[in-house]
């Protein structure tokens, strides 16, 4: 007997059952022509990688506006004119944002004044916006001593260190633009902006720093610190690997060794997401990649209290997610992949995940046409492609990308920036989807988003976690209210554990309805 | 320490290297031209991602054939025409003065743009920049019919083997190598897939056997007896030799992981086995200020070496298609083993570092002579340190070995691939060249 490899591949995955119930395939209408979104991500070498999308709310009207990195044009904010329910629409305004050689934007209140603030990065110097309301901004790098250097920055993230009332942003920084013929091992430094006061201190170099695209500070072991995770572009760095650090307060950063358990990966990480999807406690990691991409877990789950190893095991190959080439098309070489992010598209209380995808620009060993991905979680923790069935399945060349509820259905819609073309919105019109509610954090200065806090919300016997951070996806990333599917039930209960580490106390909730949560308040039923 | 000279190029990294540079009192030696060159090929090899090693050894094997019979047209070196399969005398010169720095740049930049073409943007930004710039350097004050007549000749060279390039059976690799179908073949003694990534369930270019070699008159000329015969018995040869490189895995020095890691060549983490061979002859080259003609000698029959080298390797491999190491240590020995090393996505036997090392160390052998010391640099930049040998062969059974404490091969693949080497370097050692 000859076994065909292609049919073991099928066999193999373990957490795959074929009894599972078939998830609910969502609906995605395109919205790009009608909803007022023409930013197109321009440029050339310099801009082949970023090509970021942002959310935040500028207008204090509890729907999320846009920013959408332009490469060589402009950037650009639109605000959401969305009514609720409605078709997407969106404006452009004038927002002190409109710089050219932005990569991409993450949304912080760095001076916690309830006004959300914008870093961008960009191909030369970094700037941070001060946001002075009704979607204005203005530079801030001298007023906040940020030293926005002169690199190549596509990633970035950002966490509040424990005593402190000012922010620590990290940045990515890519190869050495200038060099031409030899860029390879030309990676600069990253750098990490930690406070001084109310103000940052002189950016500390991370050394060394191996050419980041995504970075995301996460507490992967619960232990009430966040680390930082660096995904890096194995096409650049020489002697490197995935790297992720120690970012203690009052302590200088340390790399986690080998010695903590921290294995040596080396692939072309573009794009960090994170979620628990099993329901543990402890975030899985989803690395976007050339070819197959990563998704990792806890190699073992500490037991009685015990410290976690930082070691993690590779489950996409198992949980069907590895996303490696186009699912469509006649174009079957690999996929590159970008930007990606956890969300449940279709609200059945499994989280899914949305994969942009798109050429580095014409590199022949990869896919020309290489569609977006949506993965759908199946209850047995496996995913199944449906980005085509969704209707989300663009073949341009994508990059950045962000998942909101932006016209506040409880239905996750889809932005996503394309280089060299326009950007695309996509708004969920799916129907008999399960239901949702959407949370968003408050507290009192510093950190007035609580960024650092866990969301868990519980249905049943099954808590799901989603724990707020600013960094990861590729370039971008949400900062605001908080989804999360939860299938048939009528009500959950929900609860916070904040920055602090104070846990809130378990508080019910009905479906379908927008919370905000605050430390020692029960949560406050809002209309956006 | 080794010492590097690259041309000195605006815009370029050269100056930054890691290694120190020597200023050469011509800038137009045509070997700065060949070792900067040089220089961005290995990058390239390593940055783009169809070249795993057979591929990459067959770029090496045209790009050195190319600039070899670009000055052997010249005189005083016997051209390889005839003598390789398949290559027709090259266009003959145009009467009148060459400069060598023009021609070989001439030939490089269309022949690395042929044989490239598949690298990414960076790569192609690359070689774009360096035709350019390199090519403006040289070109300052030279007779402009001089250059012109240089620069024709060379790219009439890089066509003619192209042209030839196009006709072995090598040159349309789709999906990185790896088929979109595949069947194993049944019983235990046989190739599994080893990883989970889902190009490399199925075997790196399995046909790779087939393409036309250059110097051995066919791919199966140095074949190899099979490898002992399969068996889960303890008393068996198979199981003996599994063990051992358990029982090694278990007691891993230092150094032999050191050697492991020097020799572990990974594609799109380094330049590869056959990169690595071309880094040493290229080290060589420039330490002992070894003139053109010769450094082009023994580029080509080092490039020739390692290509006809895979050839003879793969027709192995697929003729026996073994099990790895991994494979049959978890089923039969310890389910929860795991290698040093990453382990490649093709049959075990032989090992393919060890033919194309031990094709490498007979050619260089054989032009330099029997206790050659050498120090090999290759990886110092990604921060691993040099090794030093006291000849090729050495290095060669270094390279071989280095596969066992990886735990990717048994010893019979190793011993055997080199002896595979050997007999193709004999192949190589007959071709006419010099004098």
């Amino acid at each position: 007997m000859r076994i065909p490899a292609l049919m073991l591949l099928a066999a193999l995955p373990a957490t795959a059952r074929a009894d599972a119930p078939a998830p609910l395939v969502p609906s995605f209408a395109e919205e790009t022509a009608t909803a007022g979104i023409t930013s197109v991500y321009g440029g050339d070498w310099e801009y082949m990688v970023g090509g970021g999308a942002a959310t935040l709310d500028c207008n204090a009207d509890r729907r999320p506006d846009l920013i959408l990195a332009g490469g060589s044009n402009p950037a650009a904010l639109y605000v959401n004119d969305s009514t609720r329910g409605g078709a997407l629409a969106f404006h452009a305004v004038q927002s002190g944002l409109e710089q050219t050689a932005v990569l991409g934007a993450y949304a912080i209140d760095v001076d916690s004044d309830g006004i959300s603030d914008v870093v961008l990065l960009r191909s030369g110097e970094n700037v941070v916006m001060r946001g002075l309301g009704d979607c204005k901004f203005e530079r801030a790098n001298e007023a906040w001593g940020f030293d926005g250097g002169d690199a190549w920055s596509a990633a970035a993230a950002a966490t509040w260190e424990k005593g402190q009332s000012w922010p620590t942003i990290a940045i990515g920084n890519y190869i050495d633009r200038t060099q031409d013929m030899f860029p390879w091992g030309s990676c600069t430094d990253n750098w990490l902006h930690r406070s001084d006061g109310q103000k940052f201190a002189p950016p500390l170099a991370l050394k060394p720093s191996y050419c980041a695209l995504s970075m995301l500070f996460t507490d992967w072991n619960r232990s009430g610190t966040p680390s930082l995770r660096i995904a890096n572009d194995r096409e650049y760095y020489k002697g490197g690997t995935e790297q992720m650090w120690h970012v203690d307060p009052g302590q200088p950063p340390a790399l986690y060794t080998e010695k903590e358990g921290w294995k040596r990966l080396r692939i072309w990480g573009m794009g960090i997401a994170s979620y628990d999807l099993n329901f543990d406690g402890y975030p899985e990691y989803f690395i976007t990649s050339m070819a197959d991409n990563k998704l990792q877990s806890l190699a073992e789950v500490p037991k009685d209290g015990a410290a976690a190893k930082a070691s993690y095991a590779d489950q996409a190959f198992a949980r069907h997610a590895i996303a490696q080439r186009p699912y469509t098309g006649d174009d079957l070489r690999p996929s590159t992949a970008w930007h990606t992010q956890f969300e449940d598209v279709n609200n059945d209380g499994f989280t899914d995940l949305f994969i942009a995808k798109g050429n580095v620009d014409v590199m022949p060993d990869f896919a020309a046409h290489d569609p977006n991905n949506l993965l759908l979680q199946r209850a047995d923790g496996s995913f199944e492609e449906a980005g085509d069935r969704a209707g989300v399945a663009s073949g341009k060349t994508a990059r950045g990308a962000a998942l909101a509820d932006f016209n506040g259905d409880g239905l996750v819609d889809l932005v996503v920036v394309n280089r060299r073309e326009t950007a695309q919105i996509w708004r969920n019109t799916t129907t008999g989807s399960g239901n949702w509610l959407t949370l968003q954090l408050h507290q009192p200065a510093p950190n007035t988003d609580a960024i650092g806090s866990w969301i868990e919300v519980k249905v049943g016997d099954q808590v799901q976690r989603q724990e707020v951070t600013i960094g990861g996806g590729h370039a971008g990333g949400i900062l605001g209210p908080r989804h999360f599917g939860i299938g048939p039930a009528t009500k959950a209960e929900v609860r916070v554990i904040w920055p602090d580490g104070t846990a809130g106390d378990w508080a019910e909730v009905a479906a379908n309805g927008f919370f905000d949560l605050s430390p020692g308040q029960a949560p406050a039923a809002v209309t956006p | 320490m080794l010492r590097r000279h690259f041309l000195a190029l605006a815009g370029t990294t050269a100056l930054a290297s890691t290694l120190p540079l020597r200023a050469f009192a011509a800038a137009t030696d045509p070997r700065d031209v060949l070792h900067t060159w040089y220089r961005l090929v290995l990058e390239l090899v390593r940055h783009t991602a169809t070249y795993s090693p057979p591929v990459a050894s067959r770029a090496f094997a045209y790009l050195a054939i190319a600039n070899y019979e670009a000055f052997a047209s010249g005189g005083g070196m016997q051209s390889l025409a005839g003598q390789v399969n398949g290559l027709t005398p090259v266009p003959a010169r145009e009467p009148g003065a060459y400069d060598d720095a023009l021609l070989l740049h001439a030939v490089m930049s269309d022949s690395v743009a042929t044989f490239f073409a598949n690298t990414g943007p960076t790569g192609q930004r690359a070689i774009g920049s360096m035709t350019e710039k390199l090519g403006a350097k040289l070109s300052a004050g030279v007779d402009p019919d001089v250059a012109a007549r240089s620069a024709a000749y060379g790219k009439a060279v890089a066509k003619h083997i192209e042209a030839w390039s196009l006709t072995d059976g090598g040159a349309d690799v789709q999906n990185m190598g790896f088929p979109m179908t595949w069947t194993l073949t049944e019983g235990p003694a046989h190739w599994v897939p080893t990883s989970k990534i889902v190009q490399q369930q199925a075997p790196l270019l399995p046909d790779w056997g087939k393409v036309r070699p250059f110097a051995m008159p066919a791919g199966d000329a140095c074949g190899l007896p099979p490898p002992p015969e399969y068996s889960e018995d303890p008393a068996s040869e198979f199981y003996l030799q599994a063990k051992e490189v358990y029982d090694t895995s278990k007691t891993l020095t230092d150094e032999q992981k050191a050697i492991a890691r020097f020799w572990s060549d990974d594609p799109m983490l380094s330049p590869t086995p056959p990169g690595h061979w071309e880094s040493i002859t290229l080290q060589v080259l420039q330490r002992d200020n070894i003139d053109l003609a010769q450094s082009l000698d023994a580029l080509v029959r080092v490039s020739i070496a390692v290509a006809d080298g895979f050839i003879a390797c793969w027709v192995t491999k697929f003729q026996y298609d073994l099990v790895r190491p991994v494979t049959y240590i978890k089923r039969v020995i310890d389910k929860s083993w795991e290698p040093l090393l990453i382990t490649p996505p093709f049959p075990e036997y032989p090992s393919g570092h060890s033919s194309q090392s031990g094709a490498a160390a007979g050619v260089l052998t054989a032009i330099f002579g029997e206790n050659f010391a050498f120090e090999d640099a290759t990886h110092i930049d990604d921060g691993i340190a040099a090794r030093s040998f006291p000849s090729f062969m050495a290095a060669a059974e270094e390279a071989a070995i280095s596969r066992l404490y990886g735990g990717i091969h048994f010893r019979a693949a190793i011993e055997r691939g080199l002896d595979q080497g050997l007999c193709v370097a004999g192949h190589v050692n007959a071709l006419k060249t010099l004098g």
